[in-house]
C-alpha cells in the first residue's frame, strides 16, 4: 500500500502547477467569467504541453508503469484535472481529459460539452456548452458525438463559475443526433463512469482551493484580539472541512488508478458532491461579511461547486450508481 | 396560552394585505439597491397612513400601537417581498425617542415618520464586525470645540448608496476603553469628506465602504451622552427584534419553492414530497420562535435568546429551502436571474448579516444554558 505519488506523477503534477502559475489563478477566472468566455489560451497551453492527450499518451507508453488495464491512465489524467480546478481554469479539462479518452480511441475535437438525452430533449444549461466543439450526448445505451456549429448553441448568463450554454430549441435535437457518430454500449457505460469520475475529481480540486482560500484568510483576520483562526470552535469546523475533503481526493484518486469501476466512481462522487455543499456552507460563513463580496476570491471555486453537484443527477444519481453497483437493481 | 392575533390585529393585518397589493411586483426584499426609488415611494406611501410610527408614542406623532402590529406590517411586507424594515424608523427614530435631545426630536422625528429621509447603519469597519466595541473610527473636537471631526473608515454598509444620512458610532474615548468609549452621530451622506465606495456582492447588489476624511459633525447631531452609545445601540437593537426576520419571508420562500418545482414537473416526485415535509415543519418551527420574540417584546422582558434562536432557525430555514431548490433544479436552476439561484445567492449572507450564526450560538450558550464563557 502506497499512497505517495511515484516520481513521473510527481513530476507532472510539479509541471502542471507550473503551467497553471502562468496561465490560470482566480483574477483570470473571474475576468472571463464576467463576460462568460471560455480560456482559449490556457486550452491552447493545455494542448501544446500536452496535458489535453496525457491519459492516452501514457497508456500508449508500455515501457511506462503508468500504463491501465483500460487503455487510459486515469490516475494521471486525473491529478491534472484536480489540479486545473484548484486554479479556477476556465476550461472543459475534465472532458477532454478524462471523459473523451474514455468513451473513444479516436481523438475528439476540444472543448468538449457533456450532457444527457434528457438535457438535450430538454435543453437545460450545459457547463461549456456555447464554446464547445464537441457535445457528448449520454444516450440510453449509447453516446453520441456530434460536431457543434456555431449557431447550435447559445450562451446562458450563470453565476455558478463556468460558461453556460444551452441547444437553441428541443427541435433541432434530432438532426444533431443524426449528425454525429454512435458509439456503443460500452462507449456508454464508460461515459457514464468517468462523467461522475470527473465530477468527483473537479470537487476536490476545487474544494480544495476554497478552504485554502478561507484557512489563508482565517489565519490573519482578528476579532476579539486573537486571528479567528485561534478560536477552537472555528477550528473544529475546518478540521472538519479538511477531513472531507482529504476523503473525497482519496476516493477519487483511487477510482481513477482502478480504471473507474462502477462502485468505486460512485462512492467517490457521492462523498464529494456532499463534501462539496459543507465545504461551501463552512467556507462561506466562516469568511464572513467579505466572503460575500465579489472582491474576496472564494466566489470563484464555491460556486463552482454548485454547478458541479447539478450534473448526472448529482448526489442523488451517484448514491443511486453506488447502490446499484453494490446490490444491483434498476432505479 | 393564545397565539392567535386579536379581532383588531386581524384587522390591521387585512388592511396591510390589501395596501401591499399594490407592490405585488415590486420585489424590493432581496435587492433592494436595484429598487430604491420605488421602494422609497412605497414607505412614503405607509407614512401616509402613519405606518412607520406605528409604535412610537403619540406625543411624538405615533400611534402607540406596540410591536404586534409592527410585526404584523414587516411580515406582510417580507410576506410580499416589498422591502425590508427601513432602519430610520426604527433603530434610529426609538433611540432619539429614548435619548435625543428636544432639539434632536423636534428635527429629526417628523422627517423620519413622514419616509422623507433614511439612514445607512454605520457600524462595523474592517477590524470590527462581531467584535464591535474594537472600533476605530475617530472622533474628536475641533479645536473651537464647535464640532466633531470623524477620521476612519466603517465597512460592510447595507443600502448607504442609497439612503441620506448615516448613523455613526465612532472612538471619542481611547482605543482601550473599548465599548465605554463610543459615541453615536448623525452624519450628512453629503457632507464634505464622505465617501461612499460599493462592494459588489454574490447577490447582485452590494454592500459599501463608508470613508470619513475630516469629516465635520455639529456638536448638535451627537445623540447622547459623549462615550455613552453602548448601551443605546444594545437597547434599540432590542426594539428590532420582532421584525428583523419576520417568518413571511421564510413561509414566501417555501411557496415559491414549492411553485417552481411544481412548474418544472418535480412536485410528485417522492424525494422532493418528503424534503418539502421537513422543510415545512422547519418554517413552522421558524413562525412559532418568531412568536416567542414577540411574546417577550410584549411583555416587555428581555428578548435577546428568543431573538437569537429565532434569528438561527429563521436564517438556517432560508438556506435550506434555497438548497433545496438547487438540489432539485438541476442545471436550470443554474441561469441567472432563475429564482432559485437567486435565493441561492441570496441566502449566503443571512447567516452573517445582523449578527452571525456564531454569535447567536454564543448568546443561547450563555445567556440560556449558563455555560460561561
Amino acid at each position: 500500500m502506497d499512497f505517495e505519488l511515484n516520481e513521473d506523477q510527481q513530476a507532472i503534477t510539479e509541471a502542471i502547477d507550473r503551467l497553471l502559475a502562468q496561465h490560470a489563478g482566480a483574477a483570470r477566472a473571474i475576468e472571463l467569467n464576467r463576460e462568460g468566455r471560455y480560456d482559449e489560451h490556457l486550452h491552447e497551453a493545455l494542448a501544446a504541453a500536452g496535458f489535453s492527450t496525457i491519459a492516452t499518451d501514457l497508456a500508449s507508453d508500455h515501457s511506462s508503469d503508468l500504463s491501465r488495464d483500460k487503455g487510459l491512465a486515469g490516475l494521471e489524467a486525473a491529478l491534472i484535472v484536480e489540479a486545473i480546478a484548484r486554479a479556477g481554469g476556465v476550461v472543459a479539462s475534465a472532458a477532454q481529459m478524462l471523459v473523451a479518452p474514455a468513451v473513444s480511441a479516436a481523438a475528439i475535437a476540444g472543448p468538449i460539452a457533456l450532457c444527457t438525452m434528457d438535457n438535450l430533449a430538454k435543453p437545460v444549461p450545459l457547463r461549456f456548452g456555447a464554446h464547445a466543439s464537441t457535445l457528448l450526448v449520454l444516450g440510453y445505451g449509447d453516446v453520441h458525438v456530434i460536431p457543434l456549429g456555431s449557431d447550435d448553441m447559445e450562451a446562458v448568463r450563470s453565476s455558478f463559475g463556468y460558461p453556460m450554454g444551452r441547444l437553441r430549441s428541443a427541435e433541432r435535437s434530432h438532426e444533431l443526433l443524426s449528425r454525429g457518430d454512435t458509439l456503443g454500449p460500452q462507449a456508454a457505460l464508460a461515459m457514464t463512469r468517468w462523467w461522475r469520475l470527473s465530477l468527483a475529481v473537479e470537487a476536490v480540486g476545487t474544494m480544495d482551493a476554497a478552504l485554502q482560500h478561507t484557512v489563508d484568510y482565517l489565519k490573519q483576520r482578528r476579532q476579539f484580539g486573537r486571528a479567528i483562526g485561534s478560536f477552537q470552535p472555528i477550528q473544529h469546523r475546518l478540521a472538519l472541512c479538511a477531513i472531507q475533503v482529504e476523503a473525497s481526493r482519496w476516493l477519487a484518486r483511487e477510482a481513477a488508478y482502478h480504471g473507474a469501476q462502477d462502485e468505486a466512481v460512485a462512492a467517490a462522487a457521492a462523498f464529494a458532491l456532499n463534501a462539496a455543499d459543507q465545504v461551501f456552507t463552512e467556507t462561506h460563513q466562516m469568511s464572513g461579511a467579505i466572503g460575500f463580496t465579489c472582491e474576496f476570491n472564494l466566489h470563484v471555486w464555491s460556486m463552482r461547486l454548485l454547478a458541479l453537484r447539478q450534473e448526472l443527477e448529482g448526489v442523488g444519481g451517484a448514491r443511486r450508481a453506488l447502490v446499484r453497483a453494490r446490490w444491483g437493481g434498476g432505479g | 396560552m393564545n397565539t392567535a392575533f386579536s379581532k383588531d390585529e386581524l384587522a390591521f393585518q387585512d388592511e396591510v394585505r390589501e395596501f401591499l397589493g399594490d407592490y405585488r411586483e415590486l420585489d424590493g426584499f432581496y435587492c433592494q439597491g436595484h429598487k430604491w426609488p420605488e421602494v422609497r415611494a412605497m414607505f412614503r406611501a405607509m407614512a401616509e397612513k402613519n405606518w412607520l410610527a406605528l409604535s412610537w408614542p403619540k406625543a411624538f406623532g405615533g400611534m402607540a400601537l406596540g410591536p404586534v402590529y409592527e410585526f404584523i406590517l414587516w411580515n406582510e411586507v417580507a410576506y410580499a417581498r416589498a422591502a425590508r424594515n427601513p432602519l430610520a424608523a426604527g433603530i434610529v427614530a426609538q433611540t432619539l425617542i429614548r435619548y435625543g435631545s428636544s432639539a434632536q426630536q423636534r428635527d429629526w422625528l417628523p422627517r423620519i415618520r413622514s419616509g422623507e429621509i433614511h439612514f445607512s447603519l454605520c457600524y462595523s469597519e474592517p477590524e470590527a464586525g462581531s467584535d464591535l466595541a474594537a472600533l476605530r473610527l475617530r472622533a474628536d473636537k475641533n479645536a473651537a470645540g464647535t464640532h466633531y471631526v470623524l477620521n476612519g473608515q466603517k465597512c460592510w454598509q447595507s443600502y448607504a448608496q442609497d439612503m441620506d444620512y448615516l448613523w455613526v458610532l465612532a472612538r471619542s474615548g481611547t482605543q482601550e476603553s473599548r465599548g465605554r468609549g463610543i459615541s453615536l452621530f448623525i452624519c450628512d451622506k453629503h457632507a464634505a469628506g464622505v465617501t461612499v465606495s460599493p462592494l459588489p456582492t454574490l447577490d447582485g447588489d452590494q454592500l459599501n465602504e463608508v470613508f470619513f476624511d475630516a469629516v465635520e459633525v455639529p456638536l448638535a447631531q451627537r445623540v447622547g451622552e459623549e462615550n455613552g452609545a453602548w448601551p443605546m445601540i444594545g437597547e434599540a437593537l432590542a426594539d428590532e427584534r420582532h421584525i428583523q426576520f419576520p417568518p413571511g419571508r421564510v413561509r414566501r420562500d417555501l411557496e415559491d419553492m414549492v411553485a417552481w418545482l411544481n412548474a418544472n414537473g418535480l412536485g410528485a416526485d417522492p424525494v422532493v414530497r418528503q424534503r418539502l415535509a421537513e422543510l415545512t415543519v422547519q418554517v413552522m418551527e421558524t413562525e412559532m420562535l418568531a412568536l416567542k420574540v414577540l411574546e417577550a417584546m410584549v411583555k416587555g422582558v428581555n428578548a435577546t435568546v428568543d431573538a437569537a434562536m429565532n434569528k438561527i432557525s429563521h436564517t438556517l430555514a432560508c438556506q435550506d429551502i434555497a438548497r433545496a431548490v438547487l438540489d432539485f433544479g438541476g442545471p436550470e436552476a443554474l441561469v441567472s436571474g432563475a429564482r432559485p439561484e437567486l435565493l441561492w445567492r441570496q441566502t449566503i449572507t443571512e447567516t452573517i448579516g445582523g449578527g452571525t450564526s456564531e454569535i447567536m450560538r454564543s448568546v443561547v450558550s450563555r445567556q440560556l444554558l449558563g455555560l460561561g464563557g
